[in-house]
């Protein structure tokens, strides 16, 4: 037979696979449904220049790309926040405000041959549109109840605030070149290459120091190390800010999941505030991930503050036991199928009944 | 938690092994191969498999390894997934450019062809001088490409230079330094962080370079 193959990073999911991913979709999607998120469906494709225009640091390599009728260059999404983003500021404008839209969708990523890793992903996630940083806490707190509902024994959920690290860079002097690669050294907790920066371009022993903890501050002192570091009031009070959100939540009842990364710097230009990773044991990479967001909407001409986070469902099925289906298998004679077909009717009221012909005269079910 | 650790056969081992072993960790069992896949050590809770460079990338991104020891040449190489969390300051050698005497790559106007097992690092250093460069991808004795004509010059990573004056090369430039490093999987740093931070912190002790950094 000839081998017949598939694009690079593609896979073909079988039953015991789809069963544990539409459990978890559901169990998510309940979650969503319960802090009043709608579920929106945006198309497969948009138009690069979409991605291009709202992304300063777009990575091209990254989308699959083709071509319009009329020589447009389209892409398939790589996410669901800029589609929605570009309905909310496009179309819906008399709507009543905030949006609150939920989704579970495929998207799509080019990434490094041979690295076992996936290009099509299904993400499930919500966006709070029209919404400043005081609905932070709902955001977070539906994010520990996706966690939750999950239904691993161990989880965290991590957040960082950018609005930190930017004011501290804006209070050393630092231009944007600077504070976007320090951003990424950060980020990538890359220690000697960061050190050896620090000590080229930053003279002020204090706050030479400051940046060269940022990427260790996490953990369980995380709020106290920030603390200690930080070099003025200003940074001192957007610790406290992270600080009054765990004790928000955990006065509301939320279970205390909560850890902090003050060096969680991921796209920099992007992030407005907070920034928030989950992790799961067994998982190599974080499971959802989110933000805030307040300029992006800007850029499509309407602008609004917006927040939301996203669950990668794939990585959690590689994980998760299999919740085994019970499947009662009905033999009957060929020319009984119409009983049998009745009684299989019958038998489905309580669990799936599988329907199989067979050469002996009684009709037999079997567990 | 139990904590498991890459380690890079070859070059970086012994070093990494004695290094280890300095910072009171029970490296008998790496020290005692026989046919063992898998390490445990014998002081602490951790364990060790000894891999390629390449794959102990590989281990780490993907979370197999909670930490991975294994040199700057492979990180520059490929993969960025991950922390960088310390330089172990040994392995030290570096990533150069040479070519036959009186015949500098970089002198060379117009399109010039490298020979190299590392086509990312060659083709990075030279795009940033605006160099019009075609990689030639190399698997081993890179030395002998430019002398029989494949190519104008290589980059390849120097320890002594004997072997590039044997093969009369010439030194052109240094592309970056190289040491050990040691990495750590992002997820495994948020669930094991104590573990991590105690092994990173006591490598870091004896490489002698906590004070100065801080």
């Amino acid at each position: 037979m000839e081998n017949v193959e598939m694009p690079v990073g593609m896979r073909d999911l079988f039953p015991a696979d789809t069963r544990k991913k539409a459990a978890f979709k559901k169990r998510i999607r309940n979650v969503f449904a319960a802090y009043g998120y709608q579920e929106i469906e945006t198309p497969l494709i948009e138009f690069y220049s979409t991605y291009r225009d709202a992304f300063a640091s777009i990575r091209e390599e990254e989308m699959y790309k083709f071509v319009d009728e009329s020589g447009k260059i389209l892409a398939l999404r790589t996410d669901m926040t800029l589609p929605i983003a570009r309905v909310c500021a496009s179309k819906i404008l008399d709507m009543e405000l905030p949006f609150r839209f939920a989704y579970c969708s495929d998207v799509y990523k080019v990434r490094q041959s041979f690295a076992g890793k996936r290009n099509e992903v299904t993400d499930c996630g919500v966006e709070l549109i029209g919404l400043d940083a005081s609905a932070d806490c709902e955001v977070l707190g539906c994010a520990l109840d996706v966690l939750e509902a999950v239904g691993l024994p161990s989880y965290t959920l991590e957040i960082g605030n950018s609005d930190f690290f930017r004011l501290a860079c804006s209070e050393a002097g630092l231009d944007r070149k600077d504070s976007l690669f320090l951003a990424d050294l950060t980020d990538r907790k890359a220690m000697p290459e960061l050190r050896e920066w620090l000590s080229e371009k930053i003279t002020d022993r204090k706050v030479r120091e400051f940046f060269a903890m940022v990427p260790l501050m996490n953990g369980r002192d995380a709020l106290n190390e920030a603390m200690r570091y930080s070099f003025s009031d200003a940074l001192r009070h957007e610790v406290s800010y992270l600080s009054g959100l765990r004790d928000t939540l955990c006065e509301a009842g939320y279970p205390d999941h909560i850890a902090f990364d003050f060096g969680k710097l991921p796209y920099l230009d992007y992030y407005t505030g907070i920034i928030f990773e989950g992790y799961v044991e067994g998982v190599g990479t974080g499971i959802l991930s989110g933000g805030r967001y307040d300029r992006l909407l800007a850029k499509f001409g309407r602008d609004l503050p917006a927040c939301g986070f996203g669950v990668k469902l794939d990585y959690l099925v590689e994980v998760l036991p299999d919740e085994k289906r019970k499947i009662r298998k009905l033999y009957y004679p060929k020319d009984k199928t119409a009983e049998a077909l009745k009684k299989a009717r019958e038998l489905r009221q309580e669990t799936a009944v599988e329907m199989i012909p067979w050469d002996q005269e009684d009709m037999e079910v079997r567990e | 938690m139990s904590i498991s650790v890459a380690l890079t056969k070859g070059r970086l081992e012994a070093k990494t092994v004695s290094l280890l072993e300095k910072c009171g960790y029970g490296t008998e069992a790496l020290k005692d191969k026989g046919r063992a896949l898998v390490f445990p050590d014998s002081k602490k809770d951790v364990r060790y498999f000894l891999v390629k460079a390449n794959d102990c990338i590989t281990y780490v991104e993907h979370g197999v390894a909670d930490v991975g020891v294994v040199g700057k040449d492979t990180l520059m190489e490929g993969g960025s997934d991950y922390y960088e969390m310390l330089d172990l300051q040994t392995g030290k050698c570096c990533f150069i450019v040479a070519g036959l005497k009186d015949s500098s790559p970089l002198e060379k106007s117009g399109h010039i062809r490298i020979g190299t097992k590392y086509p990312n690092v060659a083709r990075n250093f030279f795009r940033q001088r605006g160099m019009d460069v075609e990689i030639i991808k190399i698997d081993g004795s890179v030395e002998l490409a430019p002398v029989l004509g494949l190519c104008d010059g290589i980059v390849d990573i120097m320890e002594t230079g004997t072997t590039l004056k044997e093969n009369g090369l010439v030194v052109y430039a240094k592309v970056a330094d190289i040491s050990a490093r040691v990495i750590v999987n992002k997820a495994s740093f948020k669930l094991k962080r104590d573990e991590i931070m105690a092994f990173v912190n006591d490598l870091e002790r004896m490489t002698g370079n906590a004070e100065e950094n801080r």
